[in-house]
């Protein structure tokens, strides 16, 4: 267009929404919200929540093993996939930890590595899998899940008498069940509420931050999510890139059983077993979006602390495992179907006409506000 | 005024975040009539189909139907209203067969059950109108991007309807096919009906069309005009704003000596492809002709891996090339491939214009730690923004969202970004306006004076006659001849269509075709 052709048709070019109004515009937003709001109903009915060492830290610390599990699913959400072997990926990456600090007596960083090797393998097994066949993530990472079940148990019940990997290598405790307070630069320590076990679960969202929002890699698998076929013709190269989010989906995953069994001490077959819904609810309600090309990894931080913060206020109250089971599911269906109007609002945003079916009521079929551009970048 | 009009919108306004899509647009259309809807790539055109449709609801203004005021609430209402439409973007169900896909919009049901005969014997009836022998049970991923159009229109024809609104429905059509169509709408005409049409191919609209409304940033610029009182330069010059110097056709010249960088040798393809050669020079452009299913853009992707080649030779710089996928094509071969599909595999519609053009060139951009830097992206598909004229609210704004001739830009910038030695295009004009088809035309030319061999496919025969060097004619998958391009477009028109005729003769007895290159 040239200036002369803009001087006689004035049309309101108006600017992009700025940050801030974009950002108020994100679930992200939301959740903050919510999860302030919550922090001071229960802080103010409860005055015990506000305990360091006996209710904040064991809070902080569950919250940083299970963004790992929802980072792990959010990975493979990224092409649009899903991983529903998260849980006993889990297990068999901690056993492979504990078998080698109880049989090897490796110390604790070559421990850490062959179980991260071992979830990088079973993941890559589903990924090759996957891009191999054309068959579903869904039903290869189900069937995947039931070999695991079946598998992990078994080889505990071999190696052990009790069923459990007990020995703990040097600095296992401090990764699992120190705090800062254990840290002291001089007289100055730092505070006991915070645990160590934040600082794995930080790194890890920095390293996927980088990758989804700098580099090449990450980019092309947020394009492979949002349209396979386009990606291939693009000259991206898909089948490497499912292999690729499911081999560090199951990183991820044996990083979490890890974690997870730093904290309680032991590495059992039960590691895990809570694993699977936590790892949904997380991203979705923080914006990832299950159909794939659109992630944020502050989001699952966010979504996965309002699930904790809610349980760990109803445990305060002294309700019971079943309703909080029950408003677990309550809120991944919420999470499912705010998942569900995101994707139908993206899609009615697309110049597409999309002809309604007949059934279709439709409301205003054009978002208004920021939010319609929210799928271009990611969130660190 | 005696006999009100079949529709009329007054003052149609709306905004979309970023943009004024349309502002107080009027459009007046007479029973009877033929109305040609005109305007650059972003102008509005769909946007006011749309509003006309009920998918988008307008801001300001208002609609008469017959002289009385309505307000069309959903696609579902337009219907009932007796309003008809074939949109610009494909919207079929590809799972779906073409029977069920042209009657979705209003099932026959005997009872609660569907009444899958009536389907079939209505799906005929709508495809018959068409000329098209196509089997309403064929499954709609079978069908080429053309045919795929050509099942929209049946759709577009199987309600009755008193207003009929067609964006674009013969963009990815050749002119044949292009000619069934007409003859339903001069059919309708004389039924009394009014006819919107959609279309950058000024040829036809002045073949076909009785009056004109031209929209230009929004605005209706000329409402509702007698068609015949004005030539051609005139309504472009008013779709423009200003005076559009005429297309200048340089002189090419290429190197005949030099060696080919792309040569098919006796080729046959697991798509059903036999005995095809063809040779691209660096500098060529080899422009590929044909009907509707003659298999060039199967050709296209046999080449790039997506069908395989089960005899013969595909020969890249004078070297025997198998290619498994793009990736490849690119990577080794510095291939590149524009697909002709570019809602389904050109662009992605909820990524960036940046990301969007920015895909093909990542790896050269790539620094350690796969870093690739946001500005440096942001900047390469800025330049290609400005160059093809993409019309965008910023380059943050999702592709899904821009008009459908930006979007053809942006699944064209991407692989012009690659810089590629050897690029095969396939319909690189479609919905594109005229006067980003000249800037295309003159980026294509200079880009092959760079030395880039060019493959082009493409349905507009004037297109071809405009930009190729030679015409390779393909009929029934193989190659019947080839021309050289004598740029006149009478005497080009004949040598091809002489070719395709010998193609069907030639079907009797396969072989190897004769080159004369
Ligand atoms: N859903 C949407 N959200 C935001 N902007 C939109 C949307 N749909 C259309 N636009 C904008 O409205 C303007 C008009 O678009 P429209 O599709 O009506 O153009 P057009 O005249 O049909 O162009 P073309 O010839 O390319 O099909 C464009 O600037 C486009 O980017
Ligand atoms: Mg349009």
């Amino acid at each position: 267009m040239t200036a002369q052709n803009r001087d006689d048709a004035p049309r309101t070019a108006t600017r992009r929404p700025g940050a801030v109004r974009r950002f108020l515009a994100t679930p992200r937003f939301f959740l903050i919200v919510l999860i302030i709001a919550l922090v001071v109903v229960i802080g103010a009915l409860k005055p015990s929540f506000f305990n360091g060492p006996f209710v904040i830290a064991p809070l902080l610390t569950s919250i940083s093993i299970f963004t790992v599990v929802g980072l792990s699913q959010l990975v493979v959400m990224s092409v649009g996939h899903m991983n529903l072997a998260i849980g006993p990926m889990a297990a068999f990456g901690a056993m492979f930890a504990g078998m080698s600090f109880q049989l090897f007596g490796l110390p604790l960083w070559a421990g850490v590595v062959v179980g991260l090797l071992a979830g990088a393998a079973v993941g890559a097994l589903s990924g090759w899998i996957i891009a191999r066949t054309g068959v579903n993530s869904f039903i290869v990472t189900l069937a995947m899940s039931f070999a695991l079940i079946g598998l992990v148990p078994t080889v505990y019940s071999w190696l052990t008498t009790g069923s459990a990997f007990t020995v703990k290598p040097d600095g296992l405790d401090v990764i699992g069940r120190a705090s800062f307070a254990t840290l002291c630069l001089g007289n100055v320590c730092g505070t006991n509420a915070i645990p160590i076990i934040v600082v794995p679960t930080i790194v890890t969202m920095a390293i996927l931050g980088y990758l989804f929002t700098r580099t090449r890699i990450g980019r092309e698998l947020l394009m492979t999510g949002s349209n396979v076929q386009a990606a291939e013709l693009s000259g991206i190269p898909t089948s490497r890139r499912i292999i690729l989010v499911h081999t560090l989906s199951g990183v991820l995953a044996a990083l979490a059983g890890f974690l997870l069994a730093a904290s309680t001490g032991s590495f059992t077959p039960g590691i895990g077993g809570e694993f699977m819904l936590q790892s949904f609810v997380g991203p979705i309600l923080g914006g990832t979006l299950l159909a794939g090309g659109y992630v944020s990894i502050t989001g699952t931080l966010l979504g996965i602390t309002l699930t904790l913060l809610i349980r760990k206020g109803l445990d305060l109250f002294g309700v019971g495992i079943e309703t909080l089971n029950i408003l677990l599911g309550v809120i991944l269906l919420i999470a499912l179907s705010a998942d569900r109007f995101r994707l139908i609002r993206t899609r009615r945003t697309r110049a597409a006409a999309a002809v309604a079916p007949p059934d279709d009521t439709g409301g205003d079929p054009h978002p208004t506000g920021p939010g319609a551009d929210k799928k271009e970048e990611v969130s660190a | 005024m005696s006999t009100p009009f079949a529709l009329e919108a007054r003052g149609l306004s709306k905004s979309f975040p970023g943009v004024k899509a349309l502002d107080q647009v009027n459009l007046a259309l007479a029973a009877g009539e033929v109305h040609a809807l005109m305007g650059e790539n972003g102008a509005g055109k769909s946007t006011l189909i749309k509003i006309l449709t009920g998918v988008h609801r307008p801001d300001e203004g208002s609609l008469l139907l017959a002289g009385e005021p309505v307000s069309i609430g959903s696609p579902m209402e337009a219907m009932e209203a007796g309003i008809g439409v074939v949109h610009q973007e494909r919207n079929v169900i590809r799972r779906f067969s073409v029977g069920e896909n042209i009657v979705m919009s209003r099932m026959p049901r005997k009872g609660l059950r569907v009444d899958w005969a009536a389907v079939r014997s209505e799906a005929r009836r709508c495809l018959a109108q068409l000329d098209l022998d196509l089997d309403p049970e064929t499954p709609m991923d079978r069908l080429s991007a053309a045919q795929i159009q050509l099942v929209e229109i049946a759709r577009g024809l199987y309600t009755e309807t008193s207003v009929l609104l067609l964006d674009e429905p013969t963009a990815s059509i050749t002119s044949n096919e292009a000619d069934r169509l007409f003859r339903v709408v001069d059919r309708l005409r004389d039924q009394g009906k009014a006819v919107v049409f959609v279309s950058h191919k000024l040829e036809e609209v002045f073949a076909h069309c009785d009056a004109v409304t031209v929209l230009r940033d929004g605005r209706s610029v000329m409402e509702a005009q007698r068609l015949a009182d004005h030539t051609r330069d005139e309504i472009v010059d008013v779709m423009v704003g200003r005076s559009l110097a005429a297309l200048q056709v340089p002189d090419r010249v290429i190197d005949l000596t030099a060696a080919p960088v792309l040569e098919l040798d006796g080729v046959s393809t697991s798509l059903g492809h036999r005995g095809v050669s063809l040779e691209v020079r660096p500098g060529e452009i080899l422009g590929l002709y044909g009907l509707v299913g003659a298999g060039r853009t199967e050709l296209a992707r046999a080449m790039l891996g997506l069908g395989r080649i089960t005899q013969g030779e595909l020969r890249v710089r004078g070297k025997a090339a198998t290619i498994r996928s793009v990736r490849q094509a690119l990577e080794n071969h510095r291939i590149g491939y524009v697909t002709e599909n570019r809602k389904e595999e050109g662009v992605f519609l909820e990524q960036s214009v940046t990301r969007n053009i920015a895909v093909t060139v990542w790896s050269t951009l790539a620094r350690a730690f796969g870093f690739v830097s946001g500005k440096g992206e942001q900047a390469l598909a800025g330049q290609y923004v400005t160059e093809l004229d993409i019309r965008i609210a910023g380059q943050y704004q999702n592709v899904g969202q821009l008009s459908g001739g930006n979007q053809q830009k942006v699944s064209l910038a991407k692989w012009l970004a690659a810089k590629t030695e050897i690029l095969i295009i396939d319909e690189p004009t479609v919905g594109i306006d005229v006067r980003t088809k000249r800037s295309f035309y003159d980026l294509i030319w200079r880009l092959a004076d760079e030395g880039l061999a060019i493959l082009l496919i493409s349905s507009d025969l004037a297109e071809m006659v405009t930009l190729a060097d030679r015409v390779a004619v393909m009929d029934r998958f193989t190659v019947t001849g080839t021309v050289d391009n004598t740029h006149d477009y009478d005497a080009m028109s004949q040598s091809i269509i002489r070719l395709i005729h010998t193609g069907t003769a030639a079907v009797a007895a396969p072989g190897r075709s004769k080159e004369n290159a």
